[in-house]
């Protein structure tokens, strides 16, 4: 069981599912870094996102991929509102207590899940296309098309977002105002603007991840709830304002996962991102990041 | 003892009175008996519920780890052979020793990352038990002896629970434990330096309510004569108390009642729609109150007291707003956003 050939295979496809990881998850950073709020409707999103593309390919036989491509602008815009009719009203205000963000967009996440189980109701979803049963034979090793196709979007996603985050004026106005947000108006970036943008963007990357979830698995309404727990893990894994954290958080929370069903039923693999939740919430609030920094003072 | 709080007071024990006297006036009616004890277990565990969430501000959504503890503690030792009654202590005692368990490390999370980490204990708590199908029964849950008391009985044992929670968390606002709990939700750090033990009302607060939410969990398992997983530790259950103590007014003790109240004859009434509606209606009329009335009902009900005797006196309003002060309104909050642990040395 523990062959060399085994334990790479493992790894591999541990890895594979490390990228649509740190793009479901790197909205969740985004909004984070920039207002220090939790968006726990990030799920509700993704499963939005999910759900959107499957319709996407009922009515006009659209690729998944396509789909979750098509997410990006309407869901941009969904975040954007949500921004600006809701958080806006409990985040500025300077009396506002830190959990009030968080049981609001938790409101926001049971609305949109029982909107969408009154919707398509609570049966399994699936998109099948014409690779999913596919796989490629690399150097003696079978992978999935989807997982390789699903890594390789995610990849050029995350390209993308670390271009954008690194080299545009947006991008930078971003990362200012999560570095600080008083020198950032200082120097005339309009926070404002940009934590809409910010939630816009998160909202975006969840219904993109949403739409590529759906080549990896099936869904229901109620899917969220794992993604969500486990996108915030990778997230304190990473280091909480550390976007490139999100990509180590991701893979060592895939890693995890993967490895320990050699030894535990699959059943209880959710429990490993649970457990590593509360251990790295608790002993490393910091992160990998945090870590790394210690060992290099 | 504050007149208001004797006001209160007077009033809670009328109310539970005439609740009493309901299954003496209309006997037999097994759906008002049926609704009764449901809404009279959910009052109580609301009521507990926000001995931490409200007073103390540390919201939990893992409190179905509780309510199942309880209900297997029961389960098990009933089907050991122990009479039903004598487990609901144990199970409450099984639910406070994993509390403490629990709350001591993650205690020291400030807000939301507290919250974050209850979802995560309570979710894999679900699963856990789930898995271990020797102990739990597994996928298929556990049947229980059918010889049970009547209805009428488990409505009074319930309104019991429901008047044993309210009693310790009036009790516990009236001491001096209540005010720390609400000095530290107000400023941790302050209330620290000037000598409230803060890290051990905050477990002592977590240790009372589970205790009194496990006991509510063994209730149910004997009411139900079955128990299962994914009902007794179920996410919605813990969303549920949230939602009751939230909607009802948090930091307020008789706010979860009204919460719990409205909140079943809400699902009670929604529930041919199809299943999880009312939870849509209670998401909303969470986003409502977030946004508009952070007091929640409570908070509601205290200011249209206050206008009303406002209006009726002419003069600026002196009506006693006995829930209005911490009617879990937003109050600044002077501690920096870093995550993870608070120090209290």
């Amino acid at each position: 069981m523990f062959t060399t050939q085994n334990l790479v295979s493992v790894a591999i496809a541990a890895l594979l599912t490390a990228g649509l990881y740190a793009v479901m998850s790197y909205g969740l950073a985004i909004i984070y870094g920039v207002m220090k709020v939790i968006n726990v409707s990030n799920a509700g999103f993704l499963m939005l996102g999910a759900f959107m593309t499957l319709m996407y390919s009922q009515w006009w036989h659209l690729d998944p991929v396509a789909g979750a491509v098509l997410n990006l602008l309407p869901f941009f815009g969904a975040g954007w509102l949500v921004y600006k009719l809701l958080v806006r009203r409990v985040v500025n205000s300077r009396s506002a207590r830190p959990i009030a963000s968080l049981l609001l967009l938790f409101a926001l996440w049971l609305v949109i899940q029982n909107v969408a189980l009154a919707i398509w109701g609570s049966e399994d979803q699936s998109i099948i296309t014409a690779y999913t049963y596919k796989s490629l034979i690399v150097g003696g090793f079978r992978l999935p098309l989807t997982r390789l196709i699903v890594f390789a979007v995610a990849l050029l996603a995350l390209s993308l977002l670390h271009f954008v985050l690194g080299h545009t004026y947006i991008g930078k106005a971003l990362r200012a105002t999560v570095q600080d947000p008083q020198a950032a108006l200082l120097v005339g970036i309009d926070t404002e603007r940009i934590s809409a943008l910010a939630f816009g963007l998160g909202t975006a990357l969840a219904g993109f991840a949403g739409g590529l979830l759906t080549l990896l698995f099936s869904f229901t309404p109620d899917f969220g709830g794992p993604f969500q727990l486990k996108s915030f893990t990778i997230i304190v894994l990473g280091g909480l304002e550390n976007f490139a954290g999100v990509t180590v958080g991701a893979a060592i929370l895939a890693l995890a996962e993967s490895f320990a069903v050699l030894f535990m039923r699959a059943s209880l693999q959710n429990v490993i991102a649970y457990g590593l939740l509360v251990v790295a919430l608790i002993v490393m609030p910091g992160g990998v990041a945090q870590l790394w920094s210690r060992i290099r003072s | 003892m504050r007149p208001s709080l004797r006001l209160e007071l007077a009033a809670a024990l009328a109310v539970g009175i005439l609740l009493a006297a309901v299954p003496l006036l209309i006997p037999g009616n097994i759906t008002l008996l049926n609704l009764g004890i449901l809404t009279f277990l959910y009052v109580a565990q609301g009521v507990a519920w926000n001995i931490l969430g409200g007073f103390a501000g540390y919201v939990s959504f893992g409190y179905a780890a509780f309510f199942g503890l309880g209900a297997y503690t029961t389960a098990l030792l009933w089907l050991a052979g122990w009479s039903p009654v004598l487990t609901y202590p144990v199970a409450g005692l099984v639910a406070a020793a994993f509390s403490l368990l629990v709350g001591a490390p993650t205690l020291r999370l400030i807000g939301p990352y507290f919250s974050i980490a209850t979802i995560g204990v309570g979710e894999a708590m679900r699963i856990l038990m789930l898995n271990l199908d020797k102990i739990t029964g597994g996928a298929s849950g556990l049947n229980l002896p059918t010889i049970v008391p009547s209805k009428t009985w488990f409505y009074f044992v319930a309104l019991i629970c429901a008047a044993i929670a309210y009693a310790v968390a009036a009790w516990i606002r009236g001491a001096r434990f209540g005010l720390g709990l609400t000095a530290l939700r107000l400023d941790l750090e302050a209330a620290e330096s000037l000598g409230v033990r803060t890290t051990l009302f905050k477990n002592l607060a977590h240790i009372v309510s589970a205790a009194l939410v496990g006991a509510c969990g063994g209730v149910y398992a004997t009411y139900l004569q079955y128990v299962h997983p994914d009902t007794v530790f179920s996410f919605t259950h813990s969303i549920s108390l949230v939602l009751i103590a939230l909607i009802g007014g948090l930091g307020t003790v008789w706010g979860p009642v009204l919460g719990a109240a409205v909140f079943f004859v809400v699902q009670d009434y929604l529930q041919t729609s199809y299943p999880s509606f009312h939870l849509l209606v209670y998401g909303l009329l969470l986003l409502l109150i977030i946004l508009f009335e952070p007091g929640g009902m409570a908070g509601l009900a205290g200011r249209l007291v206050a206008r009303v005797s406002h209006a009726s006196t002419g003069s600026p309003a002196a009506a006693p707003a006995p829930h209005a002060e911490h009617g879990g309104a937003p109050m600044p909050r002077t501690e920096t956003e870093r995550p993870g642990t608070k120090r209290t040395t």
